[in-house]
């Protein structure tokens, strides 16, 4: 019979020692403490019970479909692009410290721009990572460099930029 | 390069010094498969879809977070309302069921879960006059469980027998939270046209019409709207100041947009809406009051007010409206008086009064919203201004919503710390008067004629 859940009132009121139940039936953590304790096994498939995969209802199939045709903000040709910001005090190896942590993690520079105020730097690269490389690595590995006294790294995605400044 | 130096330091600075962020991301969990003739199965089954189905929310919002760089503070649940799952248990004390939905929110590590909720405003079912009276001790019990229920709608008109009985449920409620403030009323929320998408606590359930699971996103950003208007100066005209607030949620919109795609995806779920609301904090500087004095009232609760967030509210949905396709929740700007610190400085300054708050909610998003008044206010008065409120929402077609904390042992002008997030209230005085002839009454008071469009 298919179900949605398995309690310890369902294993209360079968008495069976082993229990199949349909693969997307959710057992409830009580009600497996309650089999363990029992000694009654439950099996939803060949390896004995594996909690299903979230049953995210039926408009999820069709929203997961739909998502991808979402128009998104132009100048998508970037791909996995980030901006890398870097503000702090001018002195001379900056430049060579940041392009040279992003050539290391792989990352090609697209284009760079940077300013000068008064002694300090403010520089924008534009950078393109290979397929599969972790963001997040390459933003933690880039957002060390420097220091408070020195100069700081911010890392962005740029599809935030392009969801923030294009229609 | 695609993006001019400009457009990229305003991002960042909106990030780094304007507390721009993803107020929070909320999944939405139908719980109605898990009613239950057996109230301890009917438990099981709640924390188990609850934790199977949230048990990655927390690491996706954080991996979004890390992928993009942009700040996701909260991560939360909402629920079908309880009254609904609990009805076939028959119960008269629903606090197991917010035992279990605590424990649930505390495995999968989000701050709150919302839908300890109940909708009579029409009437109630047994089921509802059961949470009704579960709300104090369920809200003394938990940590994360919020509550809030729905007492009038454009519709049905206001159920003034529910007005009087969440009163008093108010009262109870700060009554057995007592040595903390009555915190327990921070969680306690009550509401005319209740938002069913809602992502906000305390707030936040998922009414009958949403998907089985649905992602909800909350935006945030008053700090980037006050820095905004800041650099416009005084001396912009007022459809400069509309404009530049309408470009600027235009922005923060499109951020909630992304990541909401971004988090449905990650989660396999319904993208539900981006909630477009000016939602303050206590930090310096993120706080809608400063919004309405750079917009030109010398303190807020001065004359000039009320226009000054009208205006606010409307620009902000007109740009969050071009943002996104989905916009919804409550959206707007929220001025919870507690929360902000400009409105901290504005009560105890003598400038804001409870009075000018319920006029403010004809025209702000939500309503009296973490109002603290004296421990000793009486249910009649209690009632009375949540009738007001609820009036207020049922005649214009919006939502409003009372979030009042009686405060045991305080009286007015006095000072009660929360801390955190829920900041620094000052008791406001409700008055001598009450309204006991009206309470004394009870009924319904009738939808109004403009709701008539059918």
């Amino acid at each position: 019979m298919p179900r949605r859940f398995l309690t310890v009132e369902d294993l209360q009121r079968s008495n069976a020692r082993e229990i199949f139940v349909d693969g997307d039936t959710l057992l409830t953590p009580q009600a497996e403490e309650w089999a363990r304790a029992h000694g009654i096994s439950i099996a939803n498939g060949p390896k004995g019970y594996e909690p299903p995969r979230p049953d995210r209802g039926p408009d999820a199939e069709r929203a997961a479909r739909s998502l991808p045709h979402l128009p998104e903000p132009i100048d998508a040709e970037m791909g996995s692009g980030l901006v890398v910001s870097c503000a702090g005090r001018n002195r001379p190896g900056v430049l060579a410290e940041i392009t040279t942590a992003v050539g290391k993690l792989n990352g090609n520079v697209l284009d760079i721009s940077q300013k000068m105020v008064e002694g300090y730097f403010h520089l924008v690269l534009m950078v393109e990572l290979p397929p599969g490389t972790s963001f997040a690595h390459v933003k933690q590995c880039l957002e060390c460099l420097g220091g408070p006294d020195d100069y700081v790294v911010r890392v962005m995605h740029e599809r935030v930029f392009r969801f923030m400044h294009r229609i | 390069m695609p993006f001019t130096d400009q457009e990229i330091l305003e991002t960042v600075r909106m990030i780094e010094l304007e507390t721009l962020d993803i107020r929070t991301t909320t999944l939405g969990i139908n719980l109605l498969d898990c009613a239950d003739p057996d109230v301890e199965s009917a438990c099981e089954k709640i924390y188990a879809k609850i934790t199977h189905h949230a048990g990655d929310l927390v690491a996706v919002a954080n991996s979004i977070s890390a992928d993009y760089g942009i700040p996701i503070v909260n991560k939360r649940i909402a629920t079908t309302p309880i009254s609904l799952v609990a009805a076939a248990s028959a119960q008269s004390n629903l606090v197991p069921f917010a035992r279990a939905m605590d424990a649930a929110a505390k495995a999968v590590g989000v701050d709150f879960i919302g839908g300890f909720s109940a909708y009579v405003h029409k009437g109630y079912t047994n089921s509802d006059r059961a949470l009704f009276e579960s709300i104090p001790h369920a809200l003394a019990e938990t940590r994360h469980v919020c509550a809030s229920v729905s007492l009038a709608s454009s519709k049905a008109g206001i159920n003034m027998d529910a007005v009087n009985h969440f009163s008093e449920i108010v009262l109870r409620t700060a009554a057995a939270t007592r040595e903390s403030g009555a915190l327990g009323c921070a969680k306690l929320v009550c509401f005319c046209n209740a938002v069913e998408d809602n992502p906000f606590v305390a707030g936040a359930h998922i009414g009958i019409g949403e998907p089985e699971t649905v992602l909800n996103v909350g935006v945030s950003g008053p700090g980037v709207v006050r820095s905004a208007l800041a650099r416009l100066g005084p001396d912009a005209d007022l459809l400069a100041v509309a404009e530049t607030i309408k470009r600027t949620s235009f922005k923060i919109t499109r951020m909630g947009e992304l990541v909401g795609r971004e988090a449905a995806r990650r989660l396999g779920t319904v993208f539900g809406i981006v909630d477009v609301s000016l939602a303050p904090t206590p930090a310096e500087g993120d706080s809608v009051s400063d919004i309405l004095e750079l917009i030109g009232v010398d303190r807020t609760g001065a004359p000039g007010t009320t226009a000054a967030l009208a205006m606010l509210t409307d620009a902000v949905k007109k740009g969050g409206a071009m943002a996104s396709s989905s916009v919804g929740g409550l959206s707007g700007a929220f001025i919870p008086v507690s929360e902000d610190s400009g409105m901290i400085r504005a009560a105890e300054t003598g400038a804001l009064s409870l009075a000018k708050l319920g006029e403010m909610t004809a025209v702000c998003s939500v309503g009296l919203d973490m109002v603290a008044v004296p421990g000793d206010t009486p249910a009649s008065v209690i009632g009375g201004i949540i009738a007001d409120q609820m009036a207020i929402g049922m005649v214009n077609h919006k939502t409003t919503a009372v979030r009042i904390i009686p405060v045991p042992g305080k009286g007015p002008g006095e000072k009660v710390e929360w801390g955190g997030l829920l900041g620094t209230a000052i008791v406001q005085d409700p008055g001598r008067f009450a309204a006991e002839v009206l309470r004394g009454r009870g009924g319904r008071i009738p939808a109004p004629l403009q709701s008539y469009k059918n």
